[in-house]
């Protein structure tokens, strides 16, 4: 270093006595920028918003009616092909006769083949196949799945007891799928030859001119010809079992969950918050007696509670107890957030500025205003939005268990409930209400942790 | 630690008492009394109720009778069925129900306990963020959709298997048992992994476990002696809910595998609404949950010595 | 003879999210056998990490040790991997810590926490182990050893606490006790005990202490040597006589004057040091004291002092010992030492 270049010059150093490095932050200010550098709980944020108005204004939206059933598309998942195509009307089948040759006595033979007629449409697969020597008739089977190798011939779908009527048109309730059709000859006593063939119809959507028009799929008749293709109705997330709109549904169950999962706790936060601070204000022998009654209500059972609230509110099995479900909820789930609270009480309670406040004369009413409100709004906040799921969560089970929302009314959870028996064939009508159920229970438990460690230092999780 | 078994046992009768209570008036408190309004029960089983609760005596009478059944441990008859004892429904189904919920727990404790200390000790590496990624999933998925993915995985792996290995539903062997137990025990145990991760996390930042490493002891050694054993506390204090919320969850992993427990007995009775039955089994797992309680208190006192000499 | 403990330009920084912190900048002392040295200096200074580091206690990351030796028997302790068993801490360096309340395993008896370390580092028995524990136990003048060696610390007072913790540091017979704030959370007469209690050990086993504290009277008690941090730096640094009454720096004079004194002629007002510290994210490029102190000049303000040899082991890094400073440093030392 060149020393001469040192100066000895005495200097006054400009000092501020109270140096305050950065601007000073209200509470929820500082709360606010700390959530904002989240960026896992601020995105549960825009979840939750999202959800909200998906709720909201999701059915002025996509305005389909969630209880109209589309009979043509049961059970379709999303992303399925929606193209009919346009038919003439239905015209009657006389069927095909045929005689077999004489009986050798023996064990009766499958048919020799068995063979489509026409083309396999929803309106009707018409059936054909050789006669089989000595039997008494013929019996039908339906399957959407393959027979082999278990043998498993799938539902009964006609019997035919004149051996001379080797045809048959199935007209049920078909969809445009694949089935397999299996024949079995009856002898003359009824009984079925453990012997099969099968036949594979790819059935085809079809629909006619007038039945497009009723369904609003095109404005006039005219404005199709034979052969030509037409769209069915739109169902982004599909249909459920009753050929309703997925979509419609899962946006009027939101109201019913979301509804209940946030109403719910909203009031038992405050039956907690007031319950818990006099338990903590008066202190003493009322507080142990406040508190111990706290303790016996977390005891008391749930569902036998749910069940009287249902007879109370003359709700009948089957019938759905929105009503029933949040007193009860309200009711038995206050003690958390009330000892929580008076924890909170009565730590502040001890804390220095407490005692400085009051040895300046501040009132009562003041203390709770300025300091203990202010200081708890954060740990209730946190307590809040974590009962939310939980909220969420007990909608579902009820409505699962059939002793919350019933059908039709649509909730996440009896949406589960329903998609549930369905599951191996559709899963969508189960994936879709429990995806929904997750997201939002995934959102705001995120978002309690991002509020916990904005609002409170001393509970800040150590991740 | 004699005396703080026994105080909490008294207090355990106490909130039993309290359920019991509450349960029979609430019971009768209801405008329509289900008990009283006769509608719809068969009368040979409206005798059997008489003389069980002592319907045609005044309230008092029947709450001293309910009262005294419920001490002798008689939980009552059913509602809808004849002769049908609840005392029976307990002894034949709860020894399932209870086989099913110990595996979950057990299968939710030893889980939670291994996958927190192995996130802990991994924070912010692979491991900790894989698992973490599968907790906070577990945590937000509802019991009844594992129960559905659980059903679904056992009938794929017996086909990719081709025999059967888990049956699908029922009950009997342990075969029967793996699935649901382990379907059941899944939310808890995603619960009880992230207490862990930040019970170890906590302690790890301890000014006990800078005493440790000053003494120069082992890695193996702190953790194994100071920070494990500290970090477990706060999980054992949370199996009591624990319990509790398996308890529920059983219901519906018993009704989705079709398992003959006293939960599916339960929700059927629910359905049914058999009162008596209702009533007689909620006081029944009143009583359980409140006893399991004060075991779990009681294990904790022998694992905290704050708690077993004070 | 060679010191017992030789540090060499230590250098810490800790990796934060706003950025990086540099705690320890170039720190560097010397430790001889059976003597005391005090490290004072405010909150945030880099005492305690200074020592931490030594003791490879700080948490990597975010703790970094980017330079520096400390030999100790031979040994660089820093650069030496730990090998379990022949680890330093415990068996040559035991250490105490500022609360005793926190320190020590809530769930393991006092005695089996002393025994530990005798189980690790001379392999004994946990039999033989828990009986010297009971025999330490009853060295740090706790009554009833036996009996509290079965004990919990929740059973314990703070000040007995603080008696195990030295109970257990003092296990292995080390050759350096540290001792980090050991009095800080403790009553004022319980101070005085467990002080005369370390003093005592160290005459009657000729160990050396590095103690942390920012209490001067602890240090006026019982210190040999002193070295006053400031801003991750040792700005002076001397016997405890010679940084008492011949402060030679403006930091030390504004601790001494921060400092109760129960001299009772004295009516003298406590002075408190205005401002705070500089930002270690940045340290400025010349004295870190430059902002606060009475006597600056513009020559502190970019140029980093030099450290400046005083008497035999007294230095202190202030220009106002350069040869060309006009203001006579000894004057302004000693006008404000022997003032009152």
């Amino acid at each position: 270093m060149a020393e001469g270049t040192l100066s000895w010059e005495r200097v006054q150093v400009e000092r501020e006595v109270e140096t305050v490095s950065r601007p000073s932050l209200s509470y929820w200010q500082d709360a606010w920028i700390r959530l904002k550098a989240n960026r896992r709980a601020l995105i549960s944020l825009y979840l939750v918003i999202a959800l909200v108005a998906f709720t909201l204004l999701g059915p002025f939206v996509w305005t389909v009616d969630p209880a109209a059933q589309d009979l043509d598309q049961i059970s379709v998942p999303p992303g399925a092909d929606r193209t009919a195509t346009v038919v003439g009307d239905y015209s009657p089948w006389r069927g095909v006769t045929a005689t077999a040759t004489a009986d050798d006595g023996g064990e009766l033979a499958a048919p020799v083949s068995v063979s489509v007629v026409d083309q396999p449409t929803t309106n009707s697969v018409r059936l054909r196949w050789d006669p089989v020597p000595g039997a008494g008739g013929y019996r039908v089977y339906r399957n959407r799945y393959d027979p082999e190798p278990d043998g498993a011939l799938g539902l009964p779908i006609a019997e035919i007891l004149n051996p001379v009527n080797v045809s048959f048109e199935d007209r049920l309730d078909l969809k445009a799928e694949t089935y397999f059709y299996s024949v079995v000859a009856l002898d003359g006593r009824g009984r079925e030859s453990p012997n099969y063939t099968t036949a594979t119809a790819g059935v085809t959507r079809v629909i006619t001119a007038a039945e497009a028009v009723e369904k609003g799929l095109i404005d006039n008749e005219s404005d199709v010809q034979l052969g030509d293709t037409v769209e069915m109705a739109f169902h982004p997330l599909g249909t459920d079992y009753l050929g309703r709109d997925m979509l419609a549904r899962l946006m009027h169950g939101a109201r019913v969950s979301l509804f209940i999962g946030i109403v719910a706790p909203f009031f038992f936060v405050i039956i907690g918050i007031l319950y818990g601070s006099a338990a903590g204000f008066m202190g003493g022998r009322a507080d142990q007696v406040l508190m111990r009654f706290a303790d016996f209500v977390v005891a008391l059972p749930f569902l036998l509670f749910m069940i009287l609230l249902r007879i109370l509110f003359n709700v009948e099995s089957g019938d759905s107890g929105i009503g029933p479900m949040l007193v009860a909820m309200v009711l038995l789930s206050w003690p958390a957030a009330a000892r929580l609270v008076r924890g909170q009480i009565l730590q502040i309670r001890e804390e220095g500025y407490i005692g400085a406040s009051r040895l300046l004369g501040a009132k009562t009413n003041y203390l709770i205003l300025r300091h203990m409100i202010p200081n708890t709004m954060g740990v209730i906040l946190v307590t809040l939005t974590f009962a939310v799921p939980s909220a969420i969560f007990t909608e579902a089970f009820l409505s699962f268990i059939g002793m919350g929302v019933a059908p039709p009314t649509p909730s996440w959870g009896s949406m589960c409930n329903e998609g549930l028996k369905t599951m191996l064939t559709t899963p969508h009508e189960l994936i879709a209400p429990a995806a929904f159920i997750s997201i939002t229970v995934l959102a705001f438990n995120l978002l309690g942790d991002g509020l916990r460690d904005a609002l409170d230092a001393r509970m800040r999780a150590t991740e | 630690m004699l005396l703080y078994t026994v105080k909490r046992l008294i207090q355990g009768i106490v909130t039993v008492w309290f359920i019991a209570t509450a349960t029979f008036f609430a019971m009768h408190g209801v405008p329509g009394d289900p008990l009283m309004n006769d509608k719809a029960v068969k009368p040979e089983i409206r005798a059997n109720l008489e003389a069980r609760y002592g319907l045609d005596k005044p309230i008092h009478m029947q709450y001293w009778i309910y009262l005294k059944n419920m001490a002798s441990g008689d939980f009552g008859i059913s509602f809808t069925q004849q002769n049908r004892e609840v005392n029976d429904i307990i002894r034949e189904h709860f020894k399932v129900s209870a086989t099913l919920g110990i595996l979950a727990i057990v299968f939710a404790a030893l889980g939670g306990i291994l996958w927190g200390a192995l996130t802990a000790l991994y924070r912010n590496r692979a491991p900790d963020i894989v698992i973490m990624f599968l907790v906070i999933l577990g945590i937000s998925v509802p019991g009844f959709v594992f129960a559905a993915l659980g059903q679904l995985s056992v009938v794929e792996i017996n086909d990719w298997l081709g025999f059967t290995l888990f049956p699908v539903a029922g009950w009997g062997t342990v075969q029967h048992m793996i699935v649901p137990s382990m379907v059941l025990g899944l939310g808890t145990m995603a619960f009880l992994t992230r207490l862990m991760r930040s019970s170890m996390l906590e302690i790890a930042n301890s000014d006990f476990i800078r005493t440790a490493r000053s003494k120069g002891l082992p890695v193996t050694r702190i953790l194994r002696k100071h920070q494990l054993r500290n970090a477990i506390l706060p999980v054992i204090t949370v199996l009591g809910p624990s319990i509790a919320a398996i308890t529920t969850g059983g219901f519906v992993v018993e009704l989705v595998f079709a398992i003959p427990g006293l939960g599916r007995y339960f929700v059927q009775a629910v359905q049914q609404s058999d009162y008596t039955v209702i009533m007689g089994t909620t006081v029944f797992y009143g009583a359980f949950l409140v006893f399991m309680v004060i075991v779990v208190d009681v294990i904790y006192g022998f694992v905290d010595p704050r708690v077993r000499l004070e | 003879m060679s010191p017992l403990l030789q540090v060499n330009d230590l250098r810490v920084e800790f990796d934060t999210y706003g950025g990086t912190v540099q705690a320890v900048r170039g720190v560097s002392f010397s430790l001889d056998k059976g003597k005391t040295l005090a490290i004072v200096g405010e909150s945030g200074c880099g005492k305690s990490v200074t020592v931490q580091s030594i003791m490879g206690l700080i948490p990597m990351p975010p703790g970094r040790i980017t330079s520096g030796t400390a030999m100790l028997d031979g040994v660089d302790v820093i650069a030496e991997k730990k090998i379990d068993g022949k680890d330093i801490r415990g068996r040559l360096v035991g250490m105490i810590f500022q609360d005793p309340m926190t320190s020590l395993n809530p769930t393991m008896t006092i005695g089996d926490q002393i025994a530990e370390t005798l189980q690790v580092h001379q392999g004994m028995s946990h039999r033989a182990a828990f009986s010297r524990a009971i025999e330490l136990i009853d060295m740090t003048r706790i009554p009833e050893a036996a009996k509290r060696a079965r004990q919990y610390p929740f059973e314990f007072s703070g000040g007995m606490l603080q008696r195990s913790m030295i109970a257990m540091s003092l296990a292995c017979e080390p050759l350096i006790l540290v001792a980090d704030e050991p009095t800080t959370a403790l009553d004022v007469t319980i101070q005085a005990q467990i002080l005369d209690l370390m003093g005592d050990l160290q005459r009657e086993r000729g160990m050396a202490i590095i103690l942390i504290t920012h209490d001067l009277g602890v240090v006026a008690r019982m210190a040999d040597e002193v070295l006053v941090m400031y801003a991750g730096e040792v700005v002076e640094k001397g016997g405890v006589d010679d940084v008492f009454y011949r402060s030679a720096h403006p930091y030390t004079l504004g601790l001494k004057a921060a400092m109760p004194s129960n001299r009772d002629d004295s009516v003298q007002e406590l002075t408190p040091i205005d401002g705070s510290p500089p930002d270690l994210f940045a340290p400025p490029a010349g004295c870190g004291y430059f902002a606060r102190c009475p006597y600056a000049m513009q020559a502190c303000e970019h140029n980093h002092p030099e450290s400046f040899d005083l008497h035999a082991d007294h230095f202190a890094r202030c220009w106002l010992h350069h040869e060309d400073c006009d203001v006579d440093a000894a004057d302004v030392f000693r006008k404000i030492s022997e003032s009152p």
